[in-house]
């Protein structure tokens, strides 16, 4: 199973197994990670599960999505960089194994 | 107070308070106000204007007083925000007050569950309800809307609301819980009784029988495992172990009342809206790669109901001072009408940038319904339109609303030329 890093706000690192086809959103959430909350469930409907993707994977999971998604970023807390997405939107692949997101000092 | 989810007891110290005589010293007079929000003939005339004009009349938080319950209320998209992402706040304890036995009390869960214990409840049901896990659900949802149309297409008439709005989302439930079909007229029967009847011994008695149908469909369920929503959380572990009865009934009595009502009156509310506005129905039909947008935006000015919480420590809101005990309410109609955050926030567009809306609240109380629903109201539309593009109001309508906590019209007569179906 893929592995995905979550790296918090204060330092915090959590590397934790998220199946293929799993969202990062929700390999956070079923596992305690605080720094995501994805409050509306990953129906890109409440921008709070805001992440970084580390520069070193920006290639691998692209920028935002959709159109949706880059409207809805605009609604984040924390501040929007070119390396922001929602993490419900991306989607765990084998390619991505290994893969290491930030996480923002708030999602609200 | 922290409660104990498999414990169950009667809250304590909960305090009512009703009409104008019992507004406490805190308040101040300035913000006092009787809008007649939910029954007063000016918000019953047209619900969803009477919400969008709160703007102009209202300040932003204000102290509501009425026949229901005494409770700030709040109208900006923003203070909405605040207030339900904030449970160490604004607690949900006492926000579902449905009438139950002392003796044998249950909560709602999870909506009566704040954090940290919620989350372990929605991990239970949230693969299910996931914008991908309602999507094994589509092609069901789209089947029985169409078994729905072909009992009345033929006939150039239906009454929306009984012969479509209604069964829909109660057969989709009812295969959702994994619960049989032929359940559907008792089910709406039991949600009209306990969702409409204004009375509380209608509704205790209500909640009772509904109660002891589910408490035998969940010894079922225990004795024979199935894919539904009830199989799944009587099999739940909670921390490492097997669920109580007493949170499993609570988990599924709750979906009960959750699942119902709510879409039933956001279709209401959106076909009379589709009648009523042909060339906007024609928009919908020439631009079907847009349907998410069309559904978001239709959620937003059809939004049909409230959330409330108990403020759960003194804090202040725009300067205003609310304290512990007090009850507040988000008017998520009106907030969903935010001129500051949705310019022209009456007209209908679906190309606005997307936003928050309320139709499902936000923060960890969010509906877990809301894929369910917004894959609902997809399907509906896009079948509804597909089959049955022409018709209208029956002559004579005009829009009655019911009074009460989920907004929408009484009934919903529509008629349409047969000769004209495709």
């Amino acid at each position: 199973m893929p592995s995905v890093t979550y790296i918090e706000a204060n330092g915090a690192s959590h590397v934790i197994d998220v199946p293929i086809g799993e969202n990062v959103m929700h390999g956070a959430v079923y596992n305690g990670i605080e720094g995501i909350i994805g409050e509306c469930g990953g129906g890109l409907a409440c921008a709070t599960c805001h992440c970084y993707v580390d520069a070193a994977w920006t290639g691998r999971t692209g920028g935002p999505s959709s159109q949706d998604e880059t409207d809805m970023l605009e609604s984040t807390a924390a501040e929007v960089r070119p390396e922001s997405r929602l993490s419900c939107q991306i989607v765990v692949t084998a390619e991505l194994d290994g893969l290491i997101v930030h996480l923002p000092e708030k999602q609200f | 107070m922290r409660i104990d989810p498999a414990n169950p007891v009667p809250p304590t110290g909960i305090v009512r308070r009703i009409g104008r005589d019992q507004v406490p010293d805190h308040v101040p007079p300035e913000l006092v106000f009787e809008p007649g929000l939910t029954y007063g003939p000016e918000f019953l005339a047209d619900p969803h204007k009477f919400m969008a004009e709160m703007h102009g009349k209202y300040p932003p938080v204000f102290y509501n007083v009425g026949p229901f319950g005494n409770m700030w209320s709040v109208i900006k998209h923003e203070d909405a925000l605040f207030v339900l992402r904030h449970a160490e706040l604004f607690s949900n304890e006492d926000a579902t007050p449905f009438p139950r036995d002392p003796a044998e009390w249950f909560y709602f869960i999870p909506i009566e569950i704040d954090p940290p214990d919620h989350r372990k409840y929605r991990n239970i049901v949230d693969p299910i309800v996931s914008p991908q896990g309602v999507l094994k659900l589509e092609d069901r949802i789209r089947a029985l809307a169409n078994d729905l149309i072909d009992d009345f297409i033929d006939k150039g008439e239906c009454t929306f609301d009984e012969a479509f709005g209604r069964p829909l989302p109660v057969l989709v439930f009812l295969d959702l819980m994994g619960l049989p079909r032929a359940m559907c007229d008792t089910f709406v029967s039991w949600a009209m009784a306990l969702l409409h009847s204004n009375d509380r011994q209608i509704m205790g008695d209500t909640l009772k029988t509904i109660g002891d149908y589910l408490k035998t469909a969940i010894a079922e369920k225990q004795a024979s495992p199935d894919d539904g929503l009830v199989s799944r959380i009587v099999h739940a572990e909670i921390d490492g172990q097997p669920i109580s009865e007493r949170e499993a009934f609570g988990f599924v009595t709750f979906l009960f009342i959750a699942g119902l009502d709510t879409v039933f009156a956001t279709l209401n509310l959106i076909w009379v809206w589709l009648a009523q506005n042909p060339e906007r129905r024609q928009e919908i039909i020439d631009n079907p790669d847009k349907i998410n947008a069309v559904v978001e935006e239709l959620l937003r000015v059809h939004s049909v109901t409230f959330s409330g919480r108990t403020v759960a420590q003194d804090v202040t809101l725009r300067g205003i001072q609310l304290k512990k005990g007090d009850k507040i309410t988000s008017i998520l109609p009106a907030c969903n009408f935010d001129p500051g955050v949705f310019p022209n926030p009456t007209e209908v567009d679906f190309n606005r940038p997307k936003k928050i809306i309320l139709a499902f609240t936000v923060g960890v109380h969010s509906c877990m319904g809301a894929h369910l629903a917004r894959l609902e109201v997809k399907i509906a539309l896009q079948e509804w339109l597909r089959r049955i593009p022409e018709f209208r109001m029956k002559h004579g309508f005009k829009a009655e609303y019911r009074p009460g906590g989920v907004v929408g019209p009484e009934t919903v007569p529509l008629v349409w030329d047969v000769a004209l179906i495709p």
